[in-house]
């Protein structure tokens, strides 16, 4: 009888630490590329994940990963339509999220961002998406990530963003990574006074789709695996000294 | 007639002497503020002034300013108006502009840029203005400056624009300081393109210059220094720019700013 109440204690005491220990993860933009392998690393290390994307409907390889990890919840998140962010965040309104990963972003048209042929409705369409859905999702989300035990956000950056290493392509992605690594670091200004660090971290030179769309035919370093793989790496050492600069998956801090 | 000749070959080498240095300077954003300061400053030193602005009809001082100096012409432009900035370059093809000031900018509303109250259109106005502004302008009046003498293009940036130093802990201004970010790199790329032109792409910064907008848009009550003292400073620092000393923002006292 002792010994069946000492494990039944032992048990509880078990299920216990387990729920205190599975984190929260919320993913934009994890239908394809970095954002679907931070949801399959993330699930497959025990995290409950949160995997949002524009389209559930077309998004047959994420389905297809939250059939083997029954921790993933597919939701409807395109990050300009504020309607879905207040509905998302009004569904998940005082459950803890540890990490919020802003990954969704887009390239955009190429021409269109080039210095003697530039258009703004691309300029909007790129500024919206990779700079304002990234601090209206953080802004709806901030008090989930307060209320958690890990408190981080991240916005997904590139070298390319850095102003310091800039060149004359791609202007308008570019702009935006400067103007998204600014809003994120005026967030951590913000929200630090609660505990919460906010970084910026790059995927270095990863395999991914919107690397090929770019026209880059440079030697890819990285699969996006490993790329991830880093990257949850610079997220889980992060605190407001590392998140002073940018940091590449390999670790390594970059100039803004 | 000896003598006559040679006066006017002798006024002609002036007169010729005299085009060869009237600089033009294109301002955006001239009626009020650091914009004005600027048409003030060049206008005083005997160059060619073309002072844009939205609403030529409601710019005082500017008419006040060309009142007393010949050289001043003011322009309708308002930099979200491709239409506009598309007759102005029509108007001016040709002419050779050796600085061109991308000067016009907002703060945007406070509110709409504090965390908890974020309003998408007031974004979207900040960053038009601030960064498509500014490169939509400077893309549409390249080839004057690439023709010019001086060959200059000056964006104002601002340390609230830094990503370095002390203002990271102060929560606000999330659009303006997103957008000067922003115009930060897109500058520095248009610097990089036009490099191969002779072309000079600086960032200058003005400081705590009392302006309507500091003391008016965004409450500030700190110390303060003139607009005058300002466009000193940062007219100082364009006159010093180079390849190399442009690869920065320069503040009106000439510290050198992180990006």
């Amino acid at each position: 009888m002792r010994h069946i109440l000492a494990a039944l204690v032992l048990v509880a005491g078990m299920l216990g630490t387990q729920s205190a220990e599975a984190a929260t993860v919320l993913i934009t933009g994890s239908n394809r590329g970095l954002g679907f392998e931070f949801a399959k690393q993330y699930a497959e290390a025990g995290w409950n994940v949160i995997a949002t994307c524009r389209s559930p409907d077309q998004a047959d390889e994420l389905k297809a990963l939250a059939t083997k990890h029954n921790n993933i919840s597919i939701e409807r998140l395109d990050v300009l339509n504020e309607g879905e962010i207040a509905a998302l965040a009004q569904k998940y309104k005082g459950k803890p999220i540890d990490v919020l990963i802003n990954n969704a972003g887009i390239l955009g048209d190429v021409p269109t961002q080039t210095f003697g042929s530039v258009d703004r409705a691309n300029f909007d369409r790129i500024m919206d998406t990779n700079v304002y859905g990234a601090i209206s999702v953080t802004e709806a989300f901030r008090d989930n990530v307060v209320a958690s035990d890990e408190k981080k956000i991240v916005a997904l950056t590139s070298l390319m963003g850095s102003i310091a290493a800039t060149g004359p392509s791609h202007t308008f992605y570019r702009a935006s990574k400067a103007a998204l690594s600014m809003s994120m670091r005026v967030i951590n200004g913000h929200l630090r006074r609660d505990g919460v660090v906010v970084g910026l971290v790059a995927p270095c030179v990863a395999d991914t789709d919107m690397l090929k769309e770019f026209g880059y035919e440079g030697p890819m370093t990285v699969s996006a695996e490993t790329a991830v793989t880093g990257m949850r790496n610079v997220i889980a050492n992060l605190t407001q000294e590392t998140a002073a600069k940018p940091i590449n998956c390999d670790g390594k801090p970059f100039e803004w | 007639m000896k003598n006559v000749l040679a006066l006017i070959a002798m006024m002609m080498a002036f007169t010729s002497m005299e085009a060869a240095h009237a600089a033009t300077v294109l301002i955006t954003g001239a009626n009020r503020g650091l914009g004005l300061e600027f048409a003030r400053l060049y206008a005083d030193r005997g160059w060619d002034v073309i002072a844009t602005c939205r609403t030529p009809s409601e710019a005082g001082d500017l008419d006040a300013l060309k009142a007393q100096h010949s050289k001043v012409v003011i322009e309708e432009l308002d930099v979200t108006d491709q239409s506009e900035i598309d007759s102005l370059a029509v108007k001016y093809k040709d002419r050779p502009i050796d600085l061109l000031i991308n000067n016009a900018g907002i703060l945007g509303d406070l509110g709409d840029q504090s965390l908890g109250s974020f309003n998408h259109e007031e974004f979207k106005r900040v960053m038009d203005t601030n960064v498509y502004g500014a490169l939509a302008v400077t893309q549409a009046f390249k080839d004057n400056v690439i023709a010019s003498e001086h060959k200059k293009i000056i964006a104002m940036t601002s340390v609230a624009g830094s990503l370095v130093g002390p203002w990271q802990n102060l929560g606000g201004l999330y659009y303006y300081r997103a957008s000067k970010s922003a115009l930060n790199n897109v500058m520095r790329a248009v610097g990089i393109d036009l490099k191969k032109h002779g072309v000079v792409v600086g960032l200058v910064a003005p400081g705590a210059a009392g302006t309507d907008m500091l003391r008016e848009d965004f409450k500030y009550k700190g110390p303060m220094i003139s607009p005058a003292e300002s466009v000193a400073g940062m007219v100082k620092a364009i006159d010093g720019f180079t390849q190399a000393s442009a690869s920065h923002p320069i503040n009106y006292d000439g510290e050198v700013l992180d990006w």
